[in-house]
């Protein structure tokens, strides 16, 4: 009798700590999944305002208090993006653009890096605190100064002149962001290679740069969605005939009086279209070259 | 997704810009004051450039198009656009003019010329100007230190604005004509509930320089003779009555003439301030757009009977800059300002009020039951901004503005308030 009563016992007596241990565990899962809907709520809620207004007829966009479904759907904000041409060249400058920033940033961001990285020589830390220290100036002050100069040089108005002002801010993060991707690579790889009797050129080229290649990836990525996203360099330097799409939008449909709400969500839908795709492509590349990148050894 | 600047807001980069720029201005050797102002030459230069915000704005885009394709016709020339967004527009072209990459034509706001003429590359237009029909007070609207470096394009002023079909809900049978008239009518139009704001006064920081009309109202000059006299009891009194409106909730917290568009299209607010052109933004924003027929502008409301009721003037000029083709550009400013056709024609597609006589005269213009009594009522009793004439205009008003809102949300009383404005204020005002 006691000790078949004692089984028992035990066993419900190990149960409650489990139980409570699993409704602590249910309650950690509750408070975690509520964290992360409040926060994607937070984060894609502007997104749902964007294509909510995109689709709602320009009365209701201004409805007080506002409607969190639209109430009436169109298609008319899209059709009037049809009778926009110039968007299709403010999307091409874009492309352009930032797809050039891109393979700049990438091309010079991985040498400086690598050399960073692999190399020891004098003045290499200060060089590298250096090109940071570009980061440090507020854009508007170097923004004049690239003004005055590519306005003496004749650069103003042109493709270059908006890459290489752009470059101007992806570069410096480029390269420290392939630093600390290179820094995750052996040196004994190098010298694996240089027992076998490769060359510097062969090291770099066929052996580095396809191990890095998500990091080069995360970098480009970084260095496009900054050269898609620049207003400010890209209305002064551009001129009219190279103007890209953050400008080209305000200047299209934020005007004096008023902005037509409606008509940009629809542009602003439309034309993120490739940035979305680009992003979703190389997703799993930018999420692997940050997060080694981000830690050393 | 930009990681530059973390820490600096776009408004602040643009307003480093814009310093930047004026900086640039002030410090070139050749920019200089009215020492440097040339009049118009003609070099038999044809071509020029039209540079302006206006040119791709969905309401004016057209009939601008329209306005030069017409004058290449018949004049041959040929004119190159170029625009930036209203809101950069006066930092772009502080920029390039500074980097003498832009001459020709350019559209500029009242407020600004102030600023563009410490560029020193304004012609002086008076010569243009002459007998071309202008009124004085649009004239004016274009002139610094007596110098017309503007020609007045389109002309107005910033006034009160009501909404006749709650005024009548609201069973008010004349627009007011008194301070205290007109506070009884918020209070009947917050009765009628419904989220309704009574008076959608400016409360955001951006535009809250529109308390100086009703500093001027309640018998202060706020600035004289380069003297700021904000903090005296005048200001005081307007500043005290403005809370008193905001505790009451007859005013709104953080609104500006965007939102105040936007609540007055939709029927939530009773009264607003705006230029006329304003009406097109508050149609476009109604579900019913027959609120444009009940549009009732009427004179701001004075402290005393007999007092004489003011607005802030408004408009937009055309400037000629120094270079190649100014002669060119000058008579395209003349012909788009000034030709009665040409000025009444772009009133009836935009709404922009002409600045000649004889266009305002026209039946297109006068046959506008709105724009005809806005110009009865409120436009004859606009003043110019006092700071306009100081490049800094912008800082200044953001140092009174910054102190009025303190006083509304309670952290400063209406007295330190003013009394920490005009310090501030004064101190941008000697530079």
């Amino acid at each position: 009798m006691t000790a078949a009563t004692a089984a028992p016992e035990r066993t419900a007596a190990r149960e409650v700590p489990r139980r409570a241990a699993r409704r602590r565990g249910r309650g950690a899962r509750t408070g975690a999944l509520a964290a992360v809907v409040v926060i994607g709520c937070f984060g894609l809620l502007p997104v749902y305002w964007l294509v909510a207004t995109a689709f709602s007829p320009t009365g209701d966009v201004f409805a007080f208090p506002p409607h969190l479904v639209p109430r009436h759907v169109t298609l008319a904000h899209f059709d009037n993006l049809l009778h926009t041409p110039k968007l299709l060249r403010y999307l091409v400058n874009s492309v352009v653009v930032s797809l050039v920033t891109a393979a700049l940033s990438v091309v010079v961001s991985a040498y400086c890096a690598y050399s960073f990285s692999k190399f020891r020589y004098r003045g290499r830390r200060s060089l590298m605190y250096l090109v940071l220290s570009s980061q440090m100036f507020p854009q508007a002050l170097l923004l004049i100064t690239i003004y005055l100069v590519f306005s003496a040089t004749g650069l103003l108005n042109s493709y270059l002149a908006l890459v290489l002002s752009f470059a101007t801010f992806t570069l410096p993060l480029c390269i420290w962001m392939l630093k600390g991707f290179f820094d995750t690579i052996p040196d004994e790889l190098i010298e694996a290679a240089r027992v076998d009797g490769a060359p510097n050129r062969v090291i770099i080229h066929r052996i580095m740069m396809p191990v890095a290649a998500p990091g080069l990836v995360a970098a480009g990525l970084f260095a496009f969605i900054r050269g898609w996203n620049d207003f400010i360099f890209a209305l002064t330097l551009a001129g009219p005939d190279r103007q890209t799409l953050p400008p080209g939008l305000v200047n299209t449909y934020v005007g004096e009086f008023q902005t037509a709400w409606p008509d940009l969500m629809a542009a602003s839908l439309v034309t993120s279209l490739p940035v979305v795709i680009a992003f979703v492509v190389l997703q799993r590349h930018l999420v692997a070259g940050l997060a080694s990148g981000a830690v050393k050894g | 997704m930009s990681p530059t600047l973390p820490s600096l807001s776009r408004r602040g980069v643009l307003g480093l810009l814009g310093a930047g720029a004026l900086t640039v201005a002030g410090c070139a050797p050749s920019a200089g004051g009215s020492g440097g102002t040339k009049g118009v030459s003609d070099d038999g230069v044809k071509d020029f450039t039209f540079t302006g915000w206006s040119l791709n704005e969905a309401a004016t885009k057209k009939p601008l198009a329209d306005i030069v394709a017409g004058y290449e016709k018949s004049s041959g020339a040929h004119v190159r656009t170029v625009s930036y967004p209203y809101n950069d527009y006066l930092n772009q072209l502080l920029l390039q003019v500074r980097g003498g990459n832009v001459t020709g034509v350019a559209q500029c706001d009242g407020a600004w010329l102030a600023t563009l003429k410490a560029t020193g590359k304004l012609t002086d237009l008076g010569a243009i100007a002459k007998g071309a029909g202008y009124t004085d007070a649009s004239l004016a609207l274009g002139q610094v230190d007596g110098t017309q470096y503007g020609l007045p394009w389109t002309s107005g002023a910033i006034g009160m604005v009501g909404n006749q079909t709650l005024f009548d809900r609201a069973g008010i049978k004349a627009v007011p004509s008194t301070v205290d008239d007109f506070e009884a009518m918020l209070v009947s139009l917050k009765t009628l509930g419904n989220g309704i704001v009574p008076y959608a006064a400016m409360t955001k920081v951006d535009q809250l320089k529109d308390i100086i009309p009703w500093m001027w109202t309640f018998g202060s000059p706020v600035v004289d003779n380069g003297k700021v006299t904000v903090g005296d009891d005048g200001s005081v009194e307007a500043v005290t009555w403005y809370k008193k409106l905001y505790d009451r909730k007859l005013i709104a917290p953080a609104l500006d003439r965007f939102d105040a568009r936007a609540l007055f299209g939709q029927g939530k607010v009773g009264v607003y301030e705006d230029a006329p052109v304003g009406r097109g933004a508050v149609v476009a924003a109604a579900k019913d757009k027959s609120i444009a027929d009940h549009l009732t502008p009427f004179a701001r409301p004075v402290q005393a009977k007999g007092d004489k009721p003011v607005a802030f003037a408004w408009g937009g000029v055309l400037v000629v800059l120094q270079g190649k083709g100014s002669g060119a550009a000058a008579k395209f400013a003349r012909s788009v300002t000034a030709d009665q056709a040409t000025s009444a024609g772009y009133f009836v597609r935009t709404g922009n009020p002409p600045t000649t006589t004889r266009a305002l005269a026209d039946p297109k213009v006068t046959a506008d039951r709105f724009v005809s009594d806005f110009g009865k009522r409120v436009t004859v009793t606009a003043r110019t901004d006092p700071f306009w004439a100081y490049p800094q205009y912008a800082q200044i008003e953001q140092a009174l503005a910054t102190q009025v809102q303190a006083a509304l949300t309670g952290k400063s009383t209406p007295k330190q308030a003013m009394a920490d404005a005009r310090a501030a204020m004064q101190k941008l005002v000697d530079g």
